[in-house]
């Protein structure tokens, strides 16, 4: 099971310009949790602290991400996600997306080890929370699929705050692409009749 | 992008004040309450969901509000987004205590998925997960009205099981059992219809739908999967591919004996006593009981996608889908054999079929950590030899594929999770660590925190003085693996082997070059090779100075003080005097040959120092062991300037350990041969000479001399003289223009008190001898401490016994 789906922005270093180079703060847009987490007690305690934990066990999450997709976009030797402006019909590619995996400790934040699988496209990552025996093939392939729906839906790649602004068009995509986080083996096909069917609501 | 305008957005919504928001949440009510929920209404929930979800402070909702929201989102004449948007605010806002929604009454299933979804948040303090689990059961035990589908409530299901699998009772296992034998095994191969748009345009007349076809066109002979296709989808193939995307989840929880948590080990199906050597036949699997049933459909269903997986796919994508698919098959299999194991005859020889078709394809490669594990868990059971799967596993992948993030991440997982495997010695798993570590090299940041798991497992005294080099020279394994991708993709023409008579010009032509080849080898080695000297490197990492300031290099670079600390702490185990012995020998001599990268050096040198420390305080008498090894790294001058952290710490150590209380070999020539080299060394970094050329030398090394040198001559009386006579002349080496103009005010300062403290405790020779050469159990307490840490306290009373200042002594 995934137990949770991150949208955020990196941050990092500021395009290099006049202004002295910068680290902007790496930012959650969009977060999906399904379920509590495995290991947490269900205590009978105060809803706001479990909420507020809840958040920074995100939060964590979200850093993590953040941290690691530098580490690579420097080994790899890429220059920091150029802000091309992209046509709105071309299909994106994430064939070279920066991605990978990583795992976090029982303890730092969840009570359980999970593994994170994420994705870097232009100044956003895509993250799932997942299970450890989790399949993270088809986690990276969830990714994939994810990721250019979510940037033309949410129009991420716009001056606008859609992606503050509109949850329920996130909350629709994952519901059929990643409903309940449970993911779906899809073939190309599947993928279609989804999309076909998740656009005919849109433009209801 | 996240744009300033996104950035301001966030930062009002976070500032919004307590009784904003709630005149704001009095309008949304009005909007919600009023007859029609148009577009004004979803914009308010829009913002009112960010006002929300921005801050993780808590935002308070009246309790009639919440109410509000659940009433609409359980309304059936909402349009969909509403509901969606106030399921998204009541989810963000849980654990609520002011929730009172209930599944029960819902019949649409589309509703009851959505609502599902926030009560699945709660925490389970109300035992909502159970209840949702038991209404969706409920509601796929009777016939679904028309229109409904129980798609959307499967993965309800399978995270009711993963959060809290107790929530179903075993009958109604049961029965979810049976149904998702029939939907993987009984849909459709036909496929769907289109649903009529009912356009202007539009056709009245639906075409005849064909059969499914597979994912190379061809038409589909066998049951639908999930790697069958069609144009468009019927119910039940839907279906078909919700129950296998959780089939394992479901396995996991009820497959066995009894009732299994996901995360627990599954060793369920060993404990059969009769070993059933006939598998049961699918004509008679109706007999059979639902869970047992289930088993036999999935087992089908696996062997069938492992054979669609050979198809080569129409469209690209799909290839990936069919590794997912072949991982999951494989692992299914994997798990029914443990929960049955009169299965496990049937799987070895189609898996070792499979193993054959793809263990030469590198697209493959993650697929063989499944076969591996399976063949782990069960070849004993099987009687069959699966080696040539491990060597061929542990020799070849991480060779060739050490630069595909993913496999590196699961290769190391397999790895831990298999951890036994290691700690038999001859074992091919345990032989290949060298090949490990090339998938640290190139992916150091997320593999780290692995590798620290990992490496206790990996370590024992037959491995440890390889795996000592190996951590030492990881950077340069980096830059070597770079240089053989780069060899790699060149063409051909330019791969000829260099002229032996001529020096390669860079690290590309030596790679193929006569001279480096097999050093190259020696590094990129596959199998563990204690016997190699390692000095045969020198060289090599000379050549590969070019490539220490890459960035891959250098963030390799800094896992290796995290692993020297943790490669110490685990041999100080089980290392015996010999061993640490070899250790230390080896910490000098590498010493010197270190990649060359500053902070890397410092860094390494820094715990090397501390762990040398360690080693001693396990062996004290390795200082007279191994006193020609130490004479000769601490009488060499250079060292003081290269490497000060550690020859300060080997000068402490001497001045420490060199002692009959430590050791009874140890003798009076032999403290007086230590004496003449620290003598020499202190005289020749505290010279005088012409303003122009004095260097400086850590402020430390000069005190750690000193001291060394006083404690010896406490040993060793007929020092004293000598050393007190220097002691005194560090008066005039302190106040000298030369010294003054390169050493800073307070470090000269800080030598002269120590000079004097130390000349004054020479008077009492006595008390000397005990300051410096306590019992060893009192010793105890100084180790692990800053070099001179405690002995200023005992000089400074001394000192004042001395040199009493007016009415501290009685007269």
């Amino acid at each position: 099971m995934v137990r949770a789906f991150l949208l955020l922005a990196p941050g990092g270093a500021e395009p290099p310009g006049p202004a002295p180079p910068g680290h902007a703060p790496c930012r959650l847009l969009y977060t999906r949790v399904f379920g509590t987490p495995p290991g947490t007690p269900p205590v009978p305690g105060d809803p706001p602290r479990q909420r507020l934990r809840r958040k920074e066990q995100l939060l964590v999450v979200a850093r993590q991400v953040a941290s690691q997709c530098r580490l690579l976009q420097s080994s790899s030797g890429r220059p920091s996600s150029p802000q091309l402006p992209q046509l709105p019909d071309e299909p994106i590619s994430l064939q070279d997306a920066p991605g990978g995996l990583f795992q976090l400790p029982p303890g730092d934040p969840f009570p359980e080890r999970v593994t994170v699988a994420w994705l870097s496209v232009f100044a956003l990552a895509f993250a799932l929370v997942c299970d450890p025996q989790e399949n993270l093939s088809l986690a990276e392939i969830t990714l994939r699929r994810l990721a250019p729906r979510l940037l033309v839906s949410l129009r991420l790649l716009g001056p606008g705050a859609d992606v503050l602004l509109r949850p329920d068009t996130a909350d629709v995509l994952l519901d059929r692409l990643l409903p309940h986080g449970q993911m779906l083996f899809l073939n190309e096909r599947f993928l279609q009749a989804v999309d076909r069917e998740v656009g005919g609501k849109a433009s209801r | 992008m996240f744009t300033a305008a996104a950035e301001s957005f966030l930062k009002q919504a976070r500032e919004i004040q307590e009784e904003e928001l709630r005149r704001f949440a009095s309008r949304v009510a009005a909007l919600l309450q009023g007859p029609e929920l148009g577009p004004e209404a979803a914009d308010c929930l829009q913002r009112l969901h960010l006002a929300v979800a921005a801050t993780k402070y808590p935002r308070k909702l009246d309790g009639k509000f919440v109410e509000l929201l659940q009433t609409v989102l359980c309304s059936s004449k909402c349009p969909e987004q509403i509901q969606v948007l106030c399921a998204a605010i009541l989810r963000d806002m849980s654990p609520c205590n002011d929730l009172s929604l209930s599944c029960d009454e819902i019949q649409d299933t589309k509703l009851l998925s959505l609502v599902s979804s926030v009560l699945l948040v709660q925490g389970n303090k109300k035992a909502e997960v159970s209840a949702v689990g038991q209404r969706i059961v409920k509601v796929l035990e009777r016939r679904l009205p028309e229109g409904q589908s129980a798609q959307y409530l499967l993965p309800v299901l399978s995270n009711v099981i993963t959060i809290s699998p107790e929530s179903l009772t075993e009958e109604q296992t049961n029965v979810v059992s049976k149904k998702m034998a029939d939907w993987l095994r009984y849909a459709s191969i036909q496929q769907g219809v289109a649903q009529p748009s009912g356009g202007f345009f539009s056709s009245p007349r639906t075409r005849q739908p064909g059969p499914v076809t597979e994912v190379d066109g061809a038409i589909a002979t066998d049951f639908f999967t999930v790697l069958s296709v069609g144009q468009y989808y019927t119910q039940d193939q839907w279906l078909n591919v919700q129950a296998f995307s959780m089939l394992r989840n479901w396995l996991l929880c009820y497959g066995g004996k009894g009732l299994k948590t996901p995360n627990s080990a599954d060793k369920s199906g060993m404990d059969r006593s009769v070993m059933s050597m006939v598998s049961t036949t699918s004509t008679s699997s109706r007999l059979l009981p639902p869970k047992e049933r289930l088993r036999e459909k999935a087992f089908e269903y696996c062997q069938r996608l492992i054979e669609q997986s050979n198809r080569r796919p129409l469209k690209k994508d799909d290839g990936d889908l069919q590794k997912a698919c072949l991982i999951e098959a494989v692992t299914i299999m994997d798990i029914i054999c443990k929960q049955d194991s009169s299965y496990v005859y049937r799987a070895v020889s189609f898996l070792k079929v499979l193993h054959g078709r793809i263990c030469a394809d590198a697209t493959y490669a993650r697929a063989l950590l499944p076969i591996a594990q399976f063949f782990l868990n069960h070849s004993k059971m099987a009687a069959v030899d699966s080696n040539a799967i491990y060597k061929h596993l542990f020799t070849d992948i991480p060779a060739q594929l050490f630069h595909n993030p993913s496999l590196a991440f699961e290769f190391v997982q397999f790895c831990k999770d298999n951890s036994q495997l290691f700690t038999e010695t001859s074992s091919i798993f345990r032989q290949s660590f060298p090949n490990l570590f090339k998938f640290l090299a190139w992916n150091s940041p997320p593999l780290i925190s692995e590798f620290v798991d990992l490496l206790p497992f990996l370590l024992d005294a037959g491995t440890a003085i390889e795996i000592f080099h190996l951590l030492l020279d990881l950077p340069c394994l980096t830059a070597a693996l770079d240089i053989q991708l780069r060899s790699a993709a060149l063409p051909t023409s330019e791969r000829a082997a260099s002229d032996p008579g001529v020096q390669p010009a860079t690290c590309l032509e030596a790679f193929r070059h006569p001279l480096y080849k097999s050093v190259f080898q020696y590094l990129l080695r596959t199998k563990s090779a204690p016997e190699d000297a390692p000095e045969r490197l020198i060289p090599l990492r000379q050549l590969l100075g070019s490539l220490a300031s890459s960035p891959r290099v250098m963030q390799c670079a800094e896992t290796v003080p995290v692993l020297l600390e943790l490669f110490f702490r685990v041999v100080a185990e089980f290392a015996d005097g010999q061993l640490i012995n070899q250790l230390v020998v080896l910490l000098l001599q590498r010493s010197d040959q270190l990649y060359e990268i500053p902070a890397f050096k410092d860094d390494v040198y820094r715990v090397l120092s501390s762990q040398l420390v360690m080693l001693c305080k396990l062996h004290p008498a390795l200082i007279v062991e191994l006193s020609k090894e130490i004479l000769e790294f601490s009488g060499t001058v250079s060292n003081i300037q290269n490497k000060e952290a550690i020859f300060t710490h080997v000068v402490w150590a001497i001045g420490e350990y060199m002692s009959v209380s430590y050791d009874k070999r140890c003798t009076v020539e032999q403290i007086n041969r230590f004496f003449e080299t620290l003598e020499a060394m202190l005289f020749e970094i505290t010279q005088l000479r012409p303003l122009a050329s004095t260097p400086s030398y850590a402020p430390r090394a000069i005190s750690v001399l000193m001291a060394t040198l006083t404690k010896l001559a406490a040993r060793s009386q007929d020092l004293i003289p000598r050393v007190s006579m220097f002691l005194s002349k560090m008066r005039t080496f302190v106040q000298s223009p030369a010294v003054t103009s390169v050493y800073c005010e307070e470090d000269l300062e800080e030598i002269l008190i120590r000079a004097t403290e130390l000349m004054n405790l020479l008077k009492m020779p006595s008390v000397a001898q005990f300051v410096f050469t306590p019992p060893v159990d009192v010793a105890c307490t100084r180790f692990q401490r800053e070099v001179n840490d405690s002995l200023p306290f005992a000089l400074r009373i001394v000192t004042r016994l001395l040199e009493p200042a007016p009415g501290f002594m009685p007269t």
